[in-house]
């Protein structure tokens, strides 16, 4: 392994502006870093930390970052498990935004459709003593019409075979467009078999847009059904990005102040030193502004850097 | 890594192995800044953060042993 005299060693994070780059490394982690020209660090930070941030939400279906602050809480504006997320960025900022969306007055469940909608339904047909009769797939046209109901079609599959039903009445329920998961619900009733099959309706999803899901704050209902389906990998969800918000504190702080040990081999610079004679020479520090330590009884190869520092404060910072 | 996200369907604590490997490497970059050093010192913590989970894991196990 070649590497550099430990004092020829450039200090990028005080060439360029430390605020700028301490932004860029708080929006997205590595950023900050690639802005320095710290690739390899960069790479390291946004792969690591955006990797566990994603994967959570991803194990975790979408459900994972949002916030719900708790009345009585310490913080008053975000919960918890939301002020540990906050810390990957740009990307658990939308929570903030999601949260008062969410709680809008006009964000609620829709009981006749304002506008005529066509959407991909995943679902099934639903008898009266709410059996599932057959899983329909297809798509869904409805309307409003006058007297407070509404009609459309569903067009598609039943139990894989083709199926058109029409729809209509007073029987519609559809999510709020601004809530926790990528599919939202809805029940609408069927209108021309009202007088054979009086009570029968659809009930399924269909897709809800990106901008209105992420990061959306899931109801009671649907934080129950998520913690029962999916149990410890939930759990273990929130904790990937939890650890995810808190590591980017670690890489903010190296992108505005410089690595907490040093450059890891400052121990070559003490063996240098001593080998000029010099006895105090080896406790110098040779990055003179960082908040590096060294020590004179540092290893004598490379591949086994120093860790007497370890978990210590530096014995030197100049 | 294929393997490990197949290992992860199976039981949800191969899931920490990822999660201890993405702690080390950025905990080790945090300490230091040339990255053979970054990547030594992450190979260790990781090291130590799976031989304590194997531990932690061999004694609960001794204990259960039987149960």
């Amino acid at each position: 392994m070649s590497l550099p005299s430990p004092s020829s060693h450039p200090r990028p994070w005080e060439e360029k502006s430390s605020f700028i780059a301490g932004i860029l490394a708080y929006l997205v982690p590595g950023a900050g870093h690639l802005f320095q020209g710290r690739t390899a660090k960069g790479l390291i930070y946004l792969f690591s930390i955006l990797g566990l941030f994603f994967w959570g939400q991803k194990m975790g279906e979408g459900m994972v970052v949002y916030n719900l602050p708790e009345k009585g809480s310490v913080l008053k504006y975000v919960s918890l498990s939301y002020a540990a997320q906050l810390g990957a960025g740009a990307s658990a900022l939308p929570a903030f935004l999601q949260n008062r969306r969410a709680a809008n007055p006009s964000n609620h469940v829709i009981r006749i459709p304002s506008h005529p909608m066509v959407e991909q339904f995943e679902g099934h047909l639903v008898p009266a003593d709410k059996d599932t009769e057959g899983v329909l797939v297809g798509t869904l046209r409805v309307e409003p019409v006058e007297g407070g109901e509404f009609r459309g079609t569903f067009e598609g599959t039943l139990d894989g075979k083709p199926a058109k039903l029409n729809l209509g009445g007073s029987r519609f329920e559809l999510d709020p467009a601004i809530k926790a998961g990528f599919r939202r619900e809805i029940i609408c009733g069927i209108a021309d078999s009202v007088a054979a099959f009086p009570t029968k309706v659809i009930e399924g999803t269909i897709p809800r847009p990106f901008k209105d899901a992420y990061a959306s704050p899931p109801d009671a209902d649907q934080l129950q059904e998520i913690n029962g389906r999916l149990g410890k990998t939930y759990e273990l969800a929130m904790v990937f990005t939890w650890i995810a918000g808190l590591l980017n504190v670690l890489a903010i702080w190296d992108c505005v102040l410089g690595p907490a040990y040093g450059f890891g081999d400052e121990h070559l610079k003490a063996k240098s030193n001593e080998g000029s004679n010099s006895p105090q020479a080896a406790k110098s520090s040779p990055t003179p502004s960082a908040p590096v330590s060294t020590s004179s009884s540092a290893p004598s190869t490379i591949s086994t850097p120093p860790t007497q520092n370890e978990g210590s404060p530096p014995k030197s910072s100049v | 890594m294929i393997a490990t996200m197949l290992l992860a369907q199976t039981n949800v604590t191969w899931h920490m192995l990822p999660l201890a490997l993405a702690i080390s490497l950025v905990y080790s970059a945090s300490r230091y800044e040339l990255p053979e050093y970054i990547l030594v010192r992450a190979l260790r913590l990781f090291l130590q953060i799976v031989g304590f989970m194997g531990g932690a894991f061999l004694v609960l196990w001794v204990l259960t042993y039987g149960l």
